[in-house]
C-alpha cells in the first residue's frame, strides 16, 4: 500500500470523494428545525440523563459537545429514529488499522451463566469490555464466556420515531446542528 | 607474589565471566548447523529453511502459563512501523530500529552495547514502502544491515564501526531497502522496494569482505529479453518484482529460493497484457553463477498487490515411500502452495482463506480465473484485500506435528482501477478499501503441509499481521494486532498463555534464545520489545 504524501492532489481528491460515498456518519443535509424549540426538546426528553454536553448530563451514552461538527443533520436524523441502524465506524482502515464501529452491543454469557449486555468500548482478540446500560463496564476475557454474540440493530437509546413528530425530530436535529465548539 | 596470582585470577574471572558479551564469529559452518545451537537465533527465519523451528524445550507446554516479562526496550526512534526480527549470537542481540538503525543488546539483560545509524538524506522516496527495517545478518565478526536509501552496510559486531558501504541503486528511481539481508557462503544477498512505483526488481550478490557486487538477477525482463513477451505491446509505464522479503537457502542443492513482489502499476492491468513474468513469482537461483534454475508465478497478471514476498519454507517429507524435497508457501493471493523444490513443479495447492478470484489451481499451479475480478473506478468487492490472506510476516512450520503455522486474514477489498501506467513518482492511483474490522477477522491457522488441509485455527479479532513461532516445547507463538503475546499447544490450537503489550502493529517475527540456561521469547509491539522468559 502506497504511503499517501504520494498521491498527486487529484489524485486524493478522487480517493477522498470515493470514500465519502462509503461513510453515511457525515451525510449532511439542510438543518430545517427551530434550534430553540430542539434545546427544550432535548432537555423535556431525557435526552440529558444520558448524553453529556459542556459537562452537563450523564455519560452511557456518547458526549454531544461537538456532535453538530462530527455529524450531518440527515445522518442525526436517521439516529434518532434508529439508533442503533448505521453506527459510526472509526479507525483510519488504512495499512496500520481497520474501521470499528462505535456504541456496538454485545450479548456476553459467562460461564457462570451470568449475562452482561452493553456498549463495546474496547476489546482485543482476547478481552473485550462491555459497559452496561447502567454506565458500568464489564471486563471479560474471551476464552472463560460460555458465548459472546454481537446485537447489530440494537441500542441503549430508544427509538424517537414514533414518540417525536417530524417537526420535533427536525427540531431536535436544528439544535443539534448547533453544538460545534470545543470546550 | 600471591597477591600478584590472586589478582591474576581475579583478572581471568572478570574477563571469562562476561564472555558472553563479545560478539561471536559466526562461521558459515555455523550458519550451515543453525539449529544444531538452538541457543542462538543466527539469521532471519531461524536456519537456511526459514521453518522458524527452534529445538528449545525449557518453555513448553506445560509452563509456559508463568512466561512473565524479563526486559523491554524501546527503540531511538518511535511512531514508525517496527518490523525488525532480531538475531541472537553468544548472548549478543542484533536488532533494527526505523528508519535504519542498528543496535547491539546485551540478549540476557536488555541492556544497550552498541548503536548505529546510517546518515539518511532528508527525502528519500518510498512509494508502497514501509519505513522500517525488518533486520540484520551476522557473518565473520560483521552485522550487514540494507538502508532504505538503498545501501548496504558492513557493521564491526563488536563495536558497530563502518567496515564499508556500498550504493545498491538510486533512491531517486524508487529503489528503497528494509529487508534483512542472506548470508551465505561469503556471499551477501539483497533484495529491494519499489515495485509499487515501477521499479526494474532485482536480486544482488556481493562479496562479504569487500562489498563487491558479485551478479544481479533481474526479476523483470528488459524489453527484447525472454519474458518481455509477457508484457504487452511495449514495457514503458511497467516494472515492479521487488525482493523484499528474505529467500531460503539449500545448501545440498546449493540453490537460493527467492520470491518477488506485484507488477506495476498495481490496480491496472490494461497496459501490460500478459502474465507480467518474474513478478509474483519464487526464483530458485544457483548463487554461485548468478542464474535463474526454475522459477514457478503464482499470480500471473496480478492486479490487486498480491507480492509473493512472504518466506519459502523448506522441508521434506516422505509421500508414498518416496523422500522429497518441498518448499511451502502461504500466499497474499490467498492460496497455500507446495512445490518440489528441485525442480519448481507444482504438488499442491488450496485456499487457506476466503478467496473469490479464482475456482481453483490447474495441475500445474496455475489460477482459474473467475469473472468480474478486475479493479472498477468504482471498486470492485474480492477476496483477500491488498494485504492478503498473510503477509510478509514470517509463518512456521514444525517438523514435530508436521504443521504449517501462519498468520490469516479473512477480509475482502473494494479495489479502485488506477492509471495504467506507472505516474512516475506518484503511484498512480487507485487503491483498495478494505472491508470494516467488524465485517472481518484473523487467525491464526495449522494447516497440514503436504496438503494445506486445516488441521486448526485459533481466532483472532482483526485480520492478523503477524508471525508465528513454533518451539519442540510443543508450542506455537504469535502475536495479534491488538499488541497481544500469546502461545498456542502446536497439536491442539489450544491457548496456553497470554500477555498483553497493547501496542498496535505487532509485527516483528517473534524469535527465542538462550542466555545463560534461561529461554527467553521476544518480538515487539507499538514501539517496544517485550523479552520474556520463565521465573
Amino acid at each position: 500500500m502506497p504511503g499517501s504524501s504520494t498521491l498527486s492532489d487529484k489524485q486524493a481528491a478522487n480517493i477522498v470523494a470515493y470514500l465519502r460515498t462509503l461513510d453515511s456518519a457525515t451525510t449532511s443535509g439542510p438543518a430545517t428545525g427551530d434550534p430553540k424549540k430542539g434545546e427544550a426538546l432535548y432537555n423535556f426528553s431525557g435526552c440529558s440523563a444520558c448524553h453529556m454536553i459542556a459537562g452537563q448530563g450523564g455519560s452511557i451514552g456518547p458526549e454531544l459537545t461537538r456532535v453538530g461538527a462530527m455529524r450531518g443533520a440527515t445522518s442525526l436524523k436517521a439516529r434518532l429514529q434508529d439508533p442503533g441502524a448505521n453506527l459510526p465506524q472509526v479507525g483510519d482502515g488504512g495499512a496500520f488499522g481497520s474501521r470499528w464501529a462505535q456504541y456496538l452491543m454485545y450479548r456476553a454469557i459467562e460461564k457462570n451463566g451470568r449475562v452482561v449486555e452493553g456498549m463495546r468500548v474496547g476489546e482485543d482478540s482476547f478481552t473485550i469490555v462491555l459497559k452496561d446500560a447502567g454506565g458500568k463496564f464489564h471486563g471479560l476475557w474471551k476464552p472463560d464466556l460460555r458465548s459472546l454474540e454481537k446485537e447489530p440493530g440494537k441500542s441503549f437509546m430508544p427509538s424517537f420515531k414514533d414518540t417525536l413528530s417530524a417537526a420535533q425530530q427536525d427540531d431536535l436535529v436544528a439544535y443539534l446542528m448547533t453544538l460545534k465548539s470545543a470546550q | 607474589m600471591k597477591s600478584f596470582l590472586y589478582a591474576l585470577v581475579i583478572v581471568f574471572a572478570l574477563s571469562s565471566a562476561p564472555a558472553r558479551l563479545l560478539a561471536q564469529d559466526v562461521t558459515y559452518e555455523q550458519l550451515l548447523h543453525a539449529d544444531s545451537t538452538p541457543q542462538d537465533w543466527l539469521m532471519y527465519g531461524g536456519d537456511y529453511s526459514s521453518q522458524r523451528f527452534s529445538r528449545l524445550t525449557q518453555i513448553n507446554r506445560v509452563n509456559v502459563h508463568s512466561l512473565k516479562p524479563a526486559w523491554m526496550y524501546q527503540p531511538n526512534r518511535p511512531l514508525q512501523p517496527f518490523e525488525s526480527s532480531p538475531v541472537v549470537v553468544g548472548g549478543i542481540m542484533y536488532v533494527t530500529e526505523p528508519l535504519s538503525t542498528v543496535t547491539a543488546l546485551d540478549a540476557r539483560l536488555g541492556t544497550k552495547i552498541w548503536t548505529w545509524s546510517a546518515h539518511l538524506p532528508e527525502k528519500i522516496l518510498t512509494v508502497g514502502v514501509h519505513r522500517s527495517n525488518r533486520g540484520v545478518a551476522v557473518f565473520n565478526n560483521t552485522v550487514y544491515v540494507e538502508t532504505l536509501d538503498a545501501h548496504l552496510v558492513a557493521l564491526d559486531a563488536t563495536t558497530g564501526a563502518v567496515k564499508w558501504t556500498v550504493h545498491v541503486d538510486e533512491n531517486s528511481q524508487g529503489y528503497a531497502m528494509t529487508g534483512a539481508p542472506r548470508v551465505l557462503d561469503g556471499k551477501i544477498i539483497v533484495g529491494v522496494s519499489g515495485g509499487d512505483v515501477g521499479i526494474r526488481g532485482f536480486l544482488d550478490a556481493y562479496d562479504a569482505k569487500t562489498g563487491k557486487r558479485l551478479w544481479r538477477v533481474w526479476t523483470i525482463p528488459s524489453p527484447g529479453e525472454p519474458g518481455s513477451e509477457t508484457w504487452g505491446k511495449d514495457m514503458a509505464g511497467t516494472g515492479g518484482g521487488g525482493t523484499w522479503g528474505t529467500g531460503s537457502y539449500d545448501p545440498e542443492l546449493n540453490l537460493l529460493y527467492w520470491t518477488t513482489g506485484n507488477p506495476a502499476p498495481d490496480y491496472n492491468g490494461h497496459n501490460r497484457d500478459g502474465d507480467n513474468l518474474y513478478s509474483n513469482s519464487v526464483l530458485a537461483i544457483d548463487p554461485d553463477a548468478g542464474k535463474v534454475k526454475w522459477y514457478f508465478q503464482f499470480t500471473p497478471h496480478d492486479t490487486h498487490d498480491w507480492d509473493a514476498i512472504q518466506v519459502p519454507v523448506l522441508f521434506d517429507d516422505t509421500v508414498n515411500g518416496k523422500p522429497g524435497k518441498y518448499l511451502a508457501l502461504a500466499n497474499r493471493n490467498g492460496f497455500y502452495y507446495v512445490l518440489n523444490r528441485v525442480t519448481g513443479e507444482f504438488v499442491a495447492g488450496v485456499p487457506f482463506v476466503k478467496e473469490t478470484w479464482a475456482k481453483g489451481l490447474d495441475e500445474k499451479g496455475r489460477p482459474i480465473l473467475l469473472p468480474n475480478i478486475e479493479p472498477t473506478p468504482e471498486g470492485s468487492l474480492v477476496y483477500p484485500d491488498g494485504h492478503g490472506g498473510t503477509n510478509w510476516n514470517s509463518p512456521s512450520y514444525s517438523p514435530q506435528t508436521k504443521l504449517f503455522y501462519v498468520s490469516a486474514r479473512e477480509v475482502g477489498a473494494y479495489t479502485v482501477a488506477g492509471l495504467p501506467k506507472v505516474d512516475f513518482p506518484g503511484f498512480g492511483g487507485g487503491g483498495r478499501n478494505a472491508m470494516s474490522g467488524d465485517d472481518s477477522y484473523g487467525a491464526i491457522r495449522a494447516l497440514e503441509v503436504m496438503t494445506g488441509k486445516l488441521k486448526w485455527e485459533y481466532r483472532m479479532l482483526a485480520p492478523v499481521e503477524a508471525s508465528t513461532l513454533a518451539t519442540a516445547g510443543g508450542l506455537v507463538f504469535a502475536t495479534s494486532n491488538e499488541g497481544n503475546f500469546f502461545a498456542l499447544d502446536a497439536a491442539s490450537g489450544k491457548l496456553l498463555w497470554e500477555f498483553t503489550v497493547g501496542g498496535a502493529n505487532s509485527e516483528s517475527n517473534l524469535i527465542t534464545y538462550e542466555v545463560d540456561g534461561k529461554q527467553y521469547l521476544i518480538g515487539a509491539s507499538g514501539n517496544c520489545f517485550v523479552a520474556f522468559n520463565l521465573p
